[in-house]
């Protein structure tokens, strides 16, 4: 059995005091747990209460899933839009399907276009467009080029100049959003807003 | 003294035979690790054999660093000190030898059965089912000669070793057994009763843990007394000991999903994952602390005492390690660090750094008196020191390195974040190939120090005679005081506050609405009385855990209901919902009989050693692999096989992405399709044949296990079987390769193209 040799001076009196209980030679003091110790111990523990509210009680974040699934859009979007090809029905259907491109058709659409074709896209001055009624064509490159050039007889500007290719394409996309690929194009003569009665 | 004076003489036999084995186990894994680390860079060193292949030998590795070096490490330090700090003898010699031979033979029979491709595919617990309750059998032995020398202490307040001691004990035992069972097909085959993301998170349970209580908790116990031993210093803080053990027991458990981060297991698992392992940096450096601060005092021995040495530098490790752990932990850290070889580093720095210089440390501490003999060559013991240490510092910074280069590169994107830098993973495998051939010289170093230790003791002891300690004590008559019934094992203050304040942590983590509230003031409120009741009435607590050192089963209790808490918290609530409702939404076609073989295979040869199957919810994944992967997709797999490393990439869709053909030709020449690959080759899947005899066994035990697949006669699997090979044979025949369709590569094709096809998951109404 070996006496302590040398307590060290910082520690506190009654700290360097050995306990009285001997295991096999070996000694124990019973020195205070160092704070910065204890610090790491309780900051974790406030660390995993918090986080876990944050992420399972108040699930103030959005699943990982779901961010993954928004991050693939975003670069799926990144990608057509940098090849926009305004004659590929097929393309335009893609960019129907993906959430970042109906956003920001959404948001063309709401600031330029509802004031005649209303939010609901249900039509008022311009033409219903959520319906398979088609007055200028009902195919993506159709209604493509009718947002592009407008058809300045009856009223349409054409926004091409105006809001530029993308744009446009992202309109396209946020009203093909609401129809299906497979659906089937009724042609339409001409559009006739409905009266006050008829709503 | 009022007692009667009796001399003991101490088991020292036991302790020399498993430190010997343990020597020799050392020098066997790390053979292996250096050969398997040599094979990643130079491909041919399988030498076109199957039992010589990486994928078939790194579990050997494993097992043998872990079960054959460690174990044998710690049970010859855990029977040297338990006998001293019980001041008794080993309570039976039978036992004692039965443990050593009977786990002799486990080591050598896994020797044997893992090169030959016998192996449940799952990690550190590869063995085959007679091999398992061999273990589990033998480990029992162990237990009840270790308490039962505990029942016969004269000693009889339980030092702080011996706590580490007991939790390892009934904590291997537990986590063993449950991640084990198995129903058998043959006597060499069976199948998990868990699949999918439950095997997944069980396995995990079991994996983390036992680099918890099989590496940790009896090193731990093992520094408590051969460290002050050797220092003849005093332990730093008893305090500390208590918090750190209870702590450390108590959240080590929880942590296991980590292993788990950003793949398909549920969030709220990822979440306890996480956090918990945050939680466990304090209680680990607590047992750092306690090693270096004991130090304090005997510093100056550093320079000359080789066993200071290789102590301070092991718990040095270990307090690098359980640092390192946390940060590995965190989801966004382990989004880069995961399926690297930054995870290989990390534990190898437990290994090598922590438990092989602790090793080291004591067994030149106990050769010279073992046989009463000072050691060899003092400096020998130095030169290995030094050799050792620059050894693991190059394996780990070799790894570091490797690790996070190959982490950044595979998750680099370019042209605005739309494309992959390096589409083609072998980019970035041949970018880190110079530090994999470091990681070689860094293990050769470590293999060499051990080489040193060997020829050191061989010196020491050569000639010399062993001795068995010795010790007189004065009996005491019993002591009835302080015996604990169950009142005052659970109806005193810690207890109760430590019960009350899980409870209710439960309550708030699980539970919704105005429980939810409920349960976190509940919890703060245990707290603060706790804390308040221990301001007034610190002595009773101190008593109340002093008397507990008496009593080693009402110790053992409380130690089990700790370990046990976190286990059952996650893992029941996956075993008992429904699998189907926890498909996400997708659910994958049952296997055709030739599949199954084919998956079998798989599992055989290993191939989840270094590919995974599982595309994590992470963008780089995404881009690289496909979409990430549903619980749904992996519901039908016996054992699961997500991996957890990536040699090579992920295979979880790998299906239908090429030709049978090229597949074929993979097989037979990796380079061939893909150069640079360090693939081995798998030449004899070309020549044995598939043995569909077995199908029908499989399937069944399938079924049994609550796999629905239709009540097919043998004959109808047969001419299932036949008839999917005979197809994938012609294919290849019209792409110029000619094939038997009995062969094995054909129904490795099979499964390997079925990989990542799913339907839409069938809503719950429809699965019961």
């Amino acid at each position: 059995m070996n006496p302590p040799s040398s307590p060290s001076p910082d520690a506190q009196p009654e700290e360097t005091k050995l306990r009285s209980h001997v295991y096999d030679g070996i000694q124990e003091y019973d020195h205070r747990l160092p704070n910065w110790w204890l610090f790491t111990m309780y900051g974790a523990i406030v660390f995993a209460v918090v986080y876990w509210f944050a992420h399972q009680v108040a699930r103030l974040a959005p699943s990982d899933g779901e961010q993954v699934d928004a991050a693939m859009a975003q670069i799926q979007s990144a990608k057509m839009a940098s090849s926009i090809d305004v004659n590929n029905d097929p393309g335009f259907w893609q960019m129907s399907r993906n959430p970042v491109f109906i956003e920001a058709g959404r948001a063309t659409f709401n600031s330029t276009c509802a004031s005649c074709h209303t939010a609901a896209l249900t039509g008022a001055i311009g033409p219903n467009l959520v319906d398979r009624l088609w007055i200028h064509g009902g195919t993506p490159k159709e209604i493509y080029k009718t947002v592009s050039d407008g058809v300045p007889a009856k009223g349409m500007p054409a926004w091409g100049p105006v809001l530029g290719a993308k744009k446009v394409a992202e309109t396209v996309a946020y009203i093909l959003s609401y129809h299906k690929e497979s659906e089937p194009i009724e042609v339409q003569v001409s559009w006739a807003p409905p009266g006050p009665a008829a709503k | 003294m009022t007692g009667q004076k009796i001399t003991i003489e101490y088991n020292d036999r036991i302790v020399r035979q498993f430190m010997l084995a343990a020597i020799l186990w050392s020098v066997v894994a790390m053979l292996a690790g250096v050969f398997i680390a040599s094979q990643l860079n130079f491909w041919q060193l399988n030498f076109q054999t199957s039992w010589l292949t990486f994928s078939r030998l790194r579990p050997l590795h494993t097992n043998a660093a872990i079960f054959a070096f460690v174990g044998n490490m710690m049970f010859a330090g855990i029977y040297y000190s338990t006998q001293r700090l019980a001041k008794a003898r080993l309570a039976s010699d039978f036992l004692s030898w039965l443990h050593f031979w009977g786990w002799q033979l486990i080591i050598v029979a896994a020797a044997i059965t893992l090169p030959l491709g016998l192996t449940r595919g799952k990690e550190y617990a590869e063995l085959i089912w007679p091999i398992d309750i061999a273990v589990a059998t033998i480990w029992v032995v162990f237990a009840v000669n270790f308490f039962w020398t505990l029942a016969r202490r004269h000693e009889k307040s339980l030092y702080v070793a011996l706590w580490f001691y007991i939790a390892t004990i009934i904590t291997v035992a537990m986590l063993y057994i449950v991640n084990h069972l198995s129903v058998p097909t043959s006597l060499l085959h069976s199948y998990p009763v868990f699949g999918g993301v439950q095997d997944a998170l069980v396995q995990w349970w079991y994996g983390h843990n036992a680099v918890a209580f099989f590496l940790t908790t009896p090193i731990l116990g093992l520094m408590y007394y051969f460290l002050p031993k050797a220092a003849e210093r005093p332990v730093y803080s008893y305090r500390l000991s208590v918090i750190h053990f209870w702590s450390l027991v108590f959240v080590y458990i929880w942590a296991g999903p980590h292993h788990l981060l950003n793949t398909a297991l549920p969030n709220w698992l990822q979440l306890l994952g996480m956090t918990f392992s945050l939680m466990l940096w304090a209680p680990s450096w607590g047992g750092m602390l306690n090693g270096l601060l004991t130090l304090r005092g005997a510093w100056g021995r550093l320079r000359t005492d080789p066993v200071i040495k290789f102590f301070a530098a092991g718990v040095t490790f270990y307090g690098m390690a359980t640092f390192e752990g946390p940060l590995l932990a965190i989801k966004s850290v382990n989004a880069v660090g995961h399926y690297t070889d930054w995870i290989i580093g990390h534990v190898h720095g437990g290994t090598l750094g922590w438990n092989g210089f602790m090793a080291a440390g004591m067994f030149y501490w106990l050769a010279p008196r073992l046989w009463n003999k000072p050691l060899y060559s003092s400096s020998l013991a130095n030169l290995h020191f030094w050799i050792g240490l620059v050894g693991i510092l190059l394996y780990v910074s070799a790894m570091w390195a490797s690790g996070i280069a190959q982490g950044l590169m595979l998750s680099a994107t370019t042209e605005g974040g739309t494309l992959l830098t390096y589409p083609n993973f072998l980019d970035t495998l041949n970018s880190i190939r110079p530090l994999m051939a470091m990681r070689i010289a860094g293990g050769a170093l470590y293999l060499t120090g051990f080489g040193l230790l060997t020829y050191n003791l061989w010196r020491t002891i050569r000639g010399a005679r062993p001795v068995n300690g010795r010790i007189e004590i004065y009996v005491e008559p019993p002591d009835a005081d302080g015996k604990f019934g169950l009142g005052a094992t659970f109806f005193n203050a810690p207890v109760i506050f430590s019960a009350l304040g899980f409870v209710m942590a439960c309550v708030w983590m699980f539970a919704s609405g105005w429980l939810n509230i409920l349960g976190l003031f509940g919890a703060i409120l245990c707290v603060l009385l706790a804390v308040t009741h221990y301001q007034a009435r610190a002595h009773h607590w101190g008593e109340w855990y002093d008397r507990l050192l008496l009593n080693t089963l009402p110790f053992t209790v409380l130690t089990f209901l700790a370990v046990a808490a976190g286990g059952l918290i996650q893992i029941i609530p996956m075993l008992t919902i429904d699998r189907r409702l926890q498909t996400e939404d997708r659910i994958a076609p049952l296997y055709t009989p030739l599949e199954l073989a084919g998956r079998d295979i798989y599992v055989r040869e290993g191939c989840y050693v270094c590919h995974s199957q599982m595309i994590r919810t992470l963008v780089p994944d995404v881009m690289r692999y496909g979409d990430y992967s549903r619980l749904g997709e992996s519901i039908w797999d016996y054992p699961f096989q997500w991996g957890s490393k990536r040699t090579g990439p992920d295979l979880a869709r790998e299906g239908g992405k090429y030709p049978n053909v090229w597949h074929y030709r993979h097989f037979e020449d990796p380079r061939a399709i893909s150069p640079g690959s360090n693939m081995p080759a798998f030449p004899w899947l070309f020549k044995n044949d598939t043995g569909l005899g077995a199908l029908p066994t499989k399937i069944r035990v399938q079924r049994l296990l609550g796999v629905p697949f239709p009540a097919w006669t043998p004959g109808m699997i047969d001419v299932l079987a036949k008839e999917q090979a005979r197809q994938i044979s012609t294919d290849l025949r019209t792409a110029g390769v000619y094939v038997s369709p009995d062969k094995e590569v054909v129904a490795l094709i099979a499964y390997i193209q079925k990989l990542g096809k799913s339907d839409p998951a069938a809503l719950p109404a429809a699965a019961k």
